[in-house]
């Protein structure tokens, strides 16, 4: 009788087996479960349907244990076939448990997705917590870091980003440069700082300061200015990038991102040697819209206080803007500071808050200095 | 075929007695010194078996090698000595119409009745526990050798029971495994050092190790100098 009813391959678990554990082939009777260990002697196994115990499982999660009441004997498969001949088996009164079964299955694989996606946002959230974090801490830290520090960056990076060719100290546009800076540096944030302009040769228009207060001043960009004060304007602005300290931030927060990135990761090894040395230039040269912003500022701050219209700064941005369609130097120096109309308004409505001044015009000839430039 | 274990626990080889037409199927780059009358031959498919390129690859994913080596003996008594790569224990798994899922770089061979698969085990296991997302399935009956870092222990499991990331050799498919936390809250599982753990539950064996791969990797790994 047994013979008849179709055979399932599975396995089964009891103490009389060697190691308690065989394969099995399996048969589904009317009344029990008869399994055939696949070992020596073939000995036969049975639970009487009435009082199997299901269970779902295995590394697969739909493998199907049967084990009758003292659980001393367990009869398992994963054929598909299986599962549907137990569930109709002994009249339907197996079905309720394997209902159950998947139900509790199913309440376990969604609670582990929920925490998987709990887990992931949770992580995500400290990232982001330590990224604001340590750009905070770098930028304290910074302040309280002697300004020699940031003289021997500037000093190790001239040679590195400054190009060829410079022109001579004694050259009309370093000597209007420089006259400049004289006049702003009375009104700088840290006015003993050694403030150092730098002219090249090129036809680039643009102008940088490296940490320390060494300035790099383009000929294109004096060629292109229309006044003294419009110079002035971009001078303030770089001084007060080495004034506020941005470059020394830069590096700091990128210092700190990388070791906070170790610490969350592990090791990057390689790939952080190779993003550090990419960004050493990038890191020491150009700003984070927050700086530019802060810079324009301070900037303006200056020329106020120094008697200049911080409105030719805002004149110099929109002359800029409206050349950069048709030179693509240009580009260079307004591609990395914030939208002109914002900077204009910014610079306003700082001046509204400041005391009314009659502004000066600079005692420069910025004519004779271009000819000299041609 | 015989065998016996040398130099066993920390640096276990396996040394096989074949008789003519007997063959062994190992992992590439395990044999240390054979008969002359045993033949080798290198492929992606099990002996006998199907599969070919794609369970090649398969197995590439699970950390284990494109190629298996079939080595066959052509005369009676001859000797094959197989060792794993790292240091540690060898273990004989007697397959008995069972299924044994084995992590990747554990296995190290097997007799040539044994069907050997991969089986996928889930993102989550892959990112939350350290361990590969396929793992090599062995089934049908033969004989089964494994490898471990470090000793390798046997455990038959009925109930619950946890091993930490990186420990699990092997366990037979009776087993169900899931990533959990070490203590009750998540922060004292990742303070406590254990971080997230691998959880059994169901009736079954289960191989673990003494040692981790990856813990010793983070130990030495900083120390190394960039090539």
């Amino acid at each position: 009788m047994i013979d008849s009813n179709p055979t399932f391959r599975g396995g089964l678990f009891h103490a009389d087996l060697p190691d308690g554990r065989s394969g099995a082939s399996i048969k589904l009777t009317r009344t029990e479960l008869v399994a055939e260990a696949l070992c020596e002697g073939q000995p036969q196994f049975a639970i009487p349907l009435n009082e199997c115990q299901l269970d779902l499982g295995g590394a697969s999660g739909k493998m199907v244990f049967c084990r009758n009441a003292d659980r001393s004997l367990t009869i398992f498969s994963e054929d598909p076939s299986f599962v549907a001949a137990v569930a109709q088996s002994a009249y339907g009164t197996l079905e309720a448990q394997f209902r159950s079964l998947r139900a509790r299955r199913r309440g376990e694989a969604n609670r582990f997705r929920v925490g998987v996606v709990a887990a992931t946002l949770a992580f995500a959230l400290v990232c982001v917590g330590v990224y604001f974090g340590v750009l905070a801490a770098a930028r304290t830290a910074v302040r309280a870091l002697p300004i020699r520090i940031d003289e021997q960056i500037g000093e190790m990076a001239i040679q590195s980003l400054v190009p060829e060719p410079r022109l001579d100290a004694d050259h009309p546009a370093t000597l209007l440069a420089h006259e400049i800076v004289q006049q702003l540096q009375p009104h700088a944030a840290i006015p003993e700082m050694n403030f150092r302009v730098l002219v090249v040769a090129s036809d680039e228009v643009n102008a940088f300061a490296l940490p320390g207060g060494q300035m790099v001043v383009y000929t294109g960009l004096l060629k292109k200015a229309e006044s003294p004060e419009q110079i002035a304007g971009v001078i303030a602005h770089e001084m007060s990038h080495a004034t506020l300290r941005h470059g020394l931030q830069g590096v700091s927060q990128s210092l700190g991102i990388v070791a906070a990135v170790q610490f969350l990761v592990g090791d990057l090894g390689g790939l952080v040697s190779i993003g550090s040395q990419l960004a050493q230039k990038s890191i020491l040269t150009s700003y984070s819209r927050t700086a530019e912003t802060e810079a324009d500022l301070e900037g303006a701050r200056m020329l106020h206080e120094a008697g200049i219209d911080p409105v030719a700064m805002a004149e110099f941005f929109a002359l800029l803007e409206a050349e950069v369609g048709d030179i693509p130097d240009v580009a260079a120096w307004i591609s990395t500071h914030p939208q002109h109309a914002q900077r204009v308004e910014d610079i306003r409505r700082l001046l509204q808050g400041l005391p009314k001044k009659q502004y000066r015009s600079l005692d420069l000839d910025l004519k004779a200095t271009q000819q000299a430039l041609q | 075929m015989k065998h016996e274990m040398l130099c066993r626990p920390s640096a276990t080889a396996v040394r096989f007695a074949l008789d003519a037409g007997e063959g062994l199927t190992c992992e590439v780059g395990a044999m240390i010194a054979m008969s002359s009358a045993l033949t080798v031959e290198t492929t992606s498919r099990s002996r006998g078996g199907g599969g070919g390129m794609i369970k090649g690859l398969k197995r590439m994913f699970s950390g284990e090698n494109f190629f298996l080596n079939h080595f066959t003996a052509h005369q009676p008594n001859q000797t094959l000595l197989i060792g794993p790569t790292m240091m540690g224990d060898c273990v004989h798994h007697p397959l008995r119409g069972g299924t044994l899922v084995v992590q990747g770089s554990s296995w190290l061979a097997a007799t040539d009745e044994i069907e050997i698969d991969t089986t996928w085990q889930g993102f989550s296991s892959a990112l939350f526990s350290g361990e590969s997302m396929f793992w090599v399935k062995c089934s049908g009956v033969g004989e089964l050798f494994l490898s471990s870092f470090g000793a390798i222990y046997p455990i038959r499991v009925d109930g619950e029971y946890t091993v930490d990331t990186g420990h699990i050799v092997a366990f037979e498919d009776t087993l169900r495994f899931q990533i959990g936390k070490a203590s009750r809250s998540l922060i004292g599982s990742l303070l406590g050092g254990e971080g997230l753990v691998c959880k059994f539950q169901g009736q079954g064996l289960l191989y673990c190790q003494s040692h981790n791969p990856p813990s010793l990797g983070q130990l030495l790994g900083p120390k190394l100098k960039p090539a």
